[in-house]
């Protein structure tokens, strides 16, 4: 009896306590307001600005009928945090807070105004960066575009050859184009680069930066294109050339005429696929002195620390793939046309 | 058998090794100009390799052949047969003609341009003296009406005469077929044999390889019966089917035939 009368004036102390303690809690939130504005000033005053308005944001809505000027001017701090930590939205939306209370407040009406206008301004800023950096990307542009059309004109003609050695039954050839393949299909282009530009004038062979650029694309992908053609010509049924030499064509007419036409077709996606790598590869050139397109975005992106200079880059070689896979496409399904029935 | 004209072609012991292989063993062979002869035969016995030996597609290992009473296409140096130079290959291979069991007619072309391709490119004559023969041809092989086509849409029939048009408008003096028919459904031998008759009424001469008994007698001046690289035996069809069915190896294989 004893031990359950303490008991029960324990669970009573207890709970006297706890009411105290709430009403103690419950009668600070109603008055402590300025605290708070006084906590998130000295928050922001140290600079901890998501602190200040993790802060701001306890100040609640008022009940109706209560005064609201904290409520406002606790959103409207926040919303100025918020705008210059750069968080348009935000700072935004907290405005909006105060217009849905109080659809006439100036300030809140201003300030949202205001952050419009920044948000303009920002897409401004990236409409002048833009045409800042376009004239110099497009320039850099037009070299890749002319490395890439000399290197598409050579690579061809290079790889034909290379093919046609390689399947001839002159030995000194064969092994001359299978030494040209195996070495350059065998090292990194911009170590070919390299050694054409900077190695090279050491055994007194100098060239420009554009004509050394051009005899590396074109020997690397004359190589790669050889053994494509190679493969293509030699999936031509044997019968065909029988058929040539039957009719008293010479190898070379049979080639030319019945054999090399019939690769066309079957040609065209190998060649577009190592020809859209191309247009990626010219990048390396960057580093033998050539100004194209990479390398004049590297270095608006130096000047400036602007990533919008790699963006336009970004954009500019896809529309370059872009458009050569298209024209691959249109390519190859001409070259096929005899096949659709 | 006019026994004063000169032979158009005569083989005398052809030979052609495959490795340890013998494919074609000695054999000898003379063709007088207007002659059809067909050779049958079980398959691997050296018929294909005989008729692409003839077209230089295949080097002799031994043997001669005369083409027109001239002996050509190889020279011995130290005992052994060297092929003679490449024009003078194309040269021979223009004046005969050849047809394919599988046609090869060149795919990327239209039948009237696979027409015209010999005398464009091979005897360089001009667009119209080329297309003017072409159409003569697509005309004798009943093929006008698709000369724009593209092969890939013609029956196999179709494809097989556009490939004997192609080897006619070369002017040819000798045509050859590899059993032009073997690769037909049987409803479309039929369109090919008839083309291959009218040209034997015209008066080419031609080595026919064929399974097709009933076309060896109707057309041919002689049967050649061929067996593992070398002649059996060589005969007038009528004697051919009447005495020969007494050789038991050519009874079994006709029997298999039918
Ligand atoms: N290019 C080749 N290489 C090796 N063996 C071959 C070659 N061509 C043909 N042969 C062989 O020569 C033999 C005769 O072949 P082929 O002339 O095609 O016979 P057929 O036309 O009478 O069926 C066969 O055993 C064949 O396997
Ligand atoms: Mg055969």
């Amino acid at each position: 009896m004893r031990i359950s009368l303490s008991g029960i004036g324990r669970v009573v102390s207890t709970l006297l306590f706890l009411w105290v303690l709430t009403g103690f809690a419950a009668a600070g939130q109603t008055v402590d307001l300025d605290s708070l504005f006084r906590q998130a000033g000295d928050l922001q005053s140290e600079g901890n600005l998501q602190g200040a308005v993790e802060t701001l944001v306890k100040v609640p809505p008022p009940a109706p009928g209560q005064d609201g000027e904290p409520f406002v001017r606790s959103r409207m701090q926040m919303a100025r945090i918020q705008f210059s930590l750069k968080e348009l939205d935000k700072a935004q939306a907290t405005c909006r807070q105060v217009l849905a209370l109080y659809p006439d407040n100036s300030e809140a009406k201003n300030f949202l105004a205001s952050i419009e206008q920044e948000r303009k301004s920002r897409l401004g800023a990236f409409i002048d960066d833009c045409l800042r950096f376009l004239p110099v990307l497009l320039k850099g542009a037009l070299m890749t575009l002319l490395l890439v059309l000399c290197t598409m004109l050579i690579s061809p003609l290079g790889g034909l050859f290379i093919a046609l050695g390689r399947i001839s039954h002159f030995r000194p050839l064969t092994a001359f184009c299978w030494l040209v393949i195996w070495l350059f299909r065998g090292t990194p282009l911009l170590l070919q680069l390299f050694f054409i530009y900077y190695g090279l004038p050491a055994l007194g062979i100098t060239f420009r930066p554009f004509t050394a650029a051009v005899i590396g694309l074109g020997l690397n992908y004359s190589a790669y294109l050889g053994e494509i053609i190679r493969g293509a010509i030699q999936s031509v049924d044997h019968g065909q050339m029988e058929a040539a030499k039957a009719l008293g064509m010479t190898y070379r007419q049979a080639m030319r005429r019945i054999i090399i036409p019939q690769t066309y077709k079957r040609l065209m996606p190998p060649i577009g696929n190592e020809f859209i790598a191309l247009i990626k590869d010219t990048a390396l050139v960057s580093t033998i002195a050539m100004v194209e397109l990479m390398r004049s975005a590297d270095q608006m992106f130096n000047t400036y620390f602007n990533i919008t200079a790699l963006i336009l880059a970004a954009i500019i070689y896809l529309v370059f793939t872009t458009v050569f896979t298209f024209i691959f496409e249109k390519i190859e399904y001409r070259a096929g046309i005899y096949e659709h029935r | 058998m006019n026994t004063a004209k000169q032979p158009l072609l005569e083989l005398v012991g052809i030979t052609k090794r495959f490795k340890q292989l013998t494919a074609v063993n000695g054999v000898n062979l003379v063709v007088n100009p207007g002659e059809k002869l067909v050779i049958i035969g079980p398959s691997g016995s050296g018929k294909s390799t005989l008729l692409r030996a003839v077209n230089f597609l295949e080097q002799i290992d031994d043997g001669i052949i005369r083409f027109e009473g001239r002996e050509v296409g190889y020279l011995r140096k130290h005992g052994k047969l060297h092929l003679d130079r490449q024009q003078v290959i194309c040269g021979l291979r223009a004046e005969i003609g050849m047809v394919f069991q599988h046609f090869h007619l060149f795919p990327h072309m239209t039948v009237l341009a696979n027409v015209m391709e010999g005398p464009l490119t091979v005897q360089k004559k001009g667009q119209r003296a080329a297309q003017e023969i072409a159409l003569e041809m697509l005309g004798k092989v009943g093929l006008l009406d698709k000369k724009e086509v593209y092969p890939a849409t013609l029956s196999g029939g179709q494809k097989q005469r556009v490939a004997i048009a192609r080897a006619l408008a070369m002017k040819p003096k000798l045509m050859l077929f590899d059993e032009p028919t073997s690769a037909l459904d049987p409803e479309l031998v039929g369109e090919v044999f008839d083309t291959i008759h009218a040209l034997a009424d015209e008066g080419m001469t031609m080595v026919i390889v064929t399974h097709h008994m009933g076309f060896a007698r109707e057309l041919a001046d002689r049967v050649i019966f061929m067996e593992a690289g070398s002649f059996v035996v060589e005969e007038t069809p009528a004697d051919f089917f009447s005495d020969q069915l007494g050789n038991e190896r050519i009874r079994a294989f006709l029997n298999r035939l039918i």
